[in-house]
């Protein structure tokens, strides 16, 4: 990778108190390097060989930013609040369905900017996951800052677009995104990924959600438009006293992605459910990382992966479920079922739980196999070809995932844009 | 409508029908009945197309060579088999697959698709005559069924692709006897001139319901005896073993 920080500083003019915090991590950063599969957490995704491979010569984005997209991109027929990010940036922002009063919006790059509102976010630049979120802290330079008060429900979901153009090929884009639900409110927040062409790029964002008392925050991550991307996204999640966190994951577009999930349930009756659809093809490389980790009583999680994996394409799915000995009354649920339909793709799943508490009901399964030929008869039997048969049931066995969607509006909104994926797929499947 | 010439089939080296012959001409309704291992399903399946059998002789349907043709073609051509276990299909939509199977047909034979609001109206009188609950037209395909709504479910799909030739395996068992009425009601009302049956049973009881044309019996894989349908009932008095020991 290309390292311009000096150019980057003049940039991206910052506090500084940010400044500070953008040397110590790029010289983390610098000694580390990118995650490779040395480490325990990247050991099914070596990121550091994947670049090395795919795009050694990144570079920080230059000023010449441009903001241009297509307005194709945006989703139609479907009523919403939106957020435009073009390469990471903050380009526009519309809440006409919803009381502005209540919202408060803003480019991160502002608060960056700023000293007034950084110190909301400044504990989060100590997070030290890995070495792509000292590198995200060391470059950031926009991204979103939304704060919903107490007692508001949106009329309407909320679709972040993140759109590329030609700009970030062979960028790296840093960003993040700052989201806090007030007590008793309620979100239904949509990302959705669209690049132009077949650019080539690599995108690492950090989300932080905070998810106050009696809150609900429904995400549903769309990464279905096949592309040439790379990225890394992280979301940490606070989960406060009764608050609901949902988040169902449509991971079969880019090339390359780890998505890494960290849910916090750090106050009682608070639950969080995450759900994935993992469809791939070609030589897609994609990985979800769960850490649930309950940190009190009388909380609920559940996730549920289903993976089909056609061609030569990896998939894998870390999970792990964490209880401290105070979360008594725990309710963990774990299961991945994998299809691995070619010779030449491959599922890895570690299922994790670590119980530190002794009254707590956590169950977890794993399974990978392939298609049943007794249901491809049965279906035969009844006119469908082998091919039509094949898509029926890898449809049917994905749509399980997408059954666990509880907004009735997104759920048709994904199983439209499943279908379009799984109608332009080649399906060529190996009986072993 | 179908001639089986001295049909063998054999799966792992074992032969299962051996030497097997039948004619069913249209608008027949046959029946065979046999004991545990006899090679009833084998024979239901080996018709239908199912892989991994060794298979010698000939099976004339319609009279063209149907051991050659890929197993949706025959479903196509008009073939139907009624499985004795159906199949759990997970996240597959039960009315969905019928109007695919329905519609899959009908272009094969060059008819017009079915839509999805004149196929509601078509599915709907069918489940009604059947006596089945339109729950289940919503629910995930045989997921969940009781055994009597898995069955009820194969002869719904058997009258809404109104097929040429139904073989029926086993569909009596595991019936109580007002699935086992419905069921028997369901055929008869596709009792045709054109439309031919192949009823695999066990027991003599589904046929006082559906009075077959012939009865067989079958005992290590071929026909030991032909009769009417009184041969059922003496079947059911003297069992299966007299009969082998007839041959």
């Amino acid at each position: 990778m290309i390292l311009n920080f000096d150019e980057f500083q003049k940039a991206n003019q910052s506090g500084s108190e940010l400044n500070n915090i953008r040397i110590k991590n790029l010289n983390i950063f610098k000694e580390k390097g990118f995650p490779s599969k040395r480490e325990e957490n990247w050991k099914y995704t070596d990121l550091k060989t994947i670049l090395s491979n795919n795009l050694s010569t990144l570079e920080i984005p230059n000023n010449k930013r441009t903001s241009q997209y297509n307005s194709e991109w945006l989703l139609k027929d479907f009523k919403h609040n939106q957020i435009v990010l073009v390469n990471g940036d903050f380009v526009s922002s519309d809440f006409s369905f919803e009381d502005k009063e209540k919202i408060k919006i803003k480019p991160l790059k502002i608060v960056l900017n700023g000293e007034k509102d950084f110190e909301k976010i400044r504990d989060y630049f100590t997070d030290q996951q890995n070495s792509l979120t000292s590198l995200n802290h060391a470059l950031v330079n926009d991204g979103i800052f939304l704060e919903i008060e107490d007692n508001y429900s949106f009329n309407k979901p909320l679709i972040i677009y993140n759109f590329f153009n030609k700009f970030s090929e062979n960028k790296i884009i840093n960003n993040k995104s700052f989201i806090s639900l007030g007590k008793n409110s309620k979100l239904n927040l949509l990302e959705y990924y669209k690049a132009e062409d077949s650019i080539k790029y690599f995108n690492n964002t950090i989300h932080n959600y905070s998810i106050q008392k009696n809150a609900m925050l429904k995400k549903f991550s769309i990464d279905s438009n096949l592309d040439n991307s790379y990225g890394y996204h992280l979301t940490n999640v606070k989960s406060y006293s009764n608050s609901i966190f949902e988040n169902f994951l449509f991971s079969s577009g880019s090339s390359f992605v780890k998505n890494e999930i960290h849910c916090n349930l750090l106050e009682s009756f608070s639950s969080c459910f995450v759900n994935a659809l993992m469809f791939l093809s070609n030589q897609q490389h994609h990985e979800l990382k769960t850490n649930i980790n309950h940190k009190n009583e009388h909380c609920k999680s559940s996730q549920l992966v289903k993976s089909v994996l056609l061609d030569k394409s990896n998939g894998t799915y870390q999970g792990k479920i964490y209880v401290t000995k105070d979360a008594q009354k725990t309710d963990g649920y774990q299961l991945s079922k994998a299809l691995v339909l070619s010779e030449n793709s491959a599922f890895n799943s570690k299922p994790e739980l670590e119980i530190y508490a002794d009254d707590v009901k956590c169950s977890h399964g794993s399974t990978t196999g392939n298609i049943d030929q007794n249901s491809i008869f049965y279906l035969m039997s009844r006119g469908l070809s082998k091919e039509q048969a094949n898509k029926m049931l890898i449809e049917g066995f994905l749509n399980e995932a997408i059954e666990t969607i509880t907004e009735p509006n997104i759920q048709l909104l994904i199983s439209k844009l499943f279908i379009d994926k799984i109608n332009k797929t080649k399906f060529e499947i190996n009986e072993h | 409508m179908l001639d089986i010439k001295s049909l063998s089939a054999s799966i792992d080296g074992k032969k299962i029908l051996n030497g097997f012959n039948l004619k069913i001409k249209p608008g027949e309704v046959h029946a065979i009945m046999g004991p545990n291992g006899s090679g009833k399903s084998t024979l239901a399946n080996v018709l239908t197309g199912k892989n991994g059998y060794e298979i010698k002789g000939q099976v004339l349907y319609q009279g063209k060579d149907l051991l050659d043709l890929p197993i949706e073609e025959r479903a196509q051509k008009g073939l139907f088999m009624a499985f004795q276990y159906p199949l759990e299909i997970a996240g597959v939509n039960t009315n969905n697959f019928l109007k695919t199977s329905l519609n899959t047909i009908r272009k094969a034979r060059g008819q017009k698709e079915v839509d999805s609001l004149d196929f509601l109206k078509l599915v709907k009188t069918k489940t009604k005559n059947l006596k089945i609950d339109e729950k289940i037209l919503s629910r995930q395909l045989n997921v969940g069924f009781s055994g009597g709504e898995k069955k009820k479910n194969e002869i719904l799909q058997m009258t809404i692709l109104e097929p040429k030739l139904a073989i029926l395996d086993e569909t009596d068992s595991g019936l109580d006897i007002d699935a086992l009425r419905i069921v028997s009601d369901g055929v008869n009302a596709l009792r045709s001139k054109e439309r031919s049956f192949l009823i695999i049973t066990h027991y003599q009881r589904l046929l006082d319901y559906i009075k077959p044309d012939f009865v067989h019996v079958l005992v290590d894989g071929k026909i030991a005896k032909t009769g009417c349908g009184e041969l059922a009932v003496e079947l059911e008095k003297v069992g299966y073993e007299k009969m082998g020991a007839n041959k």
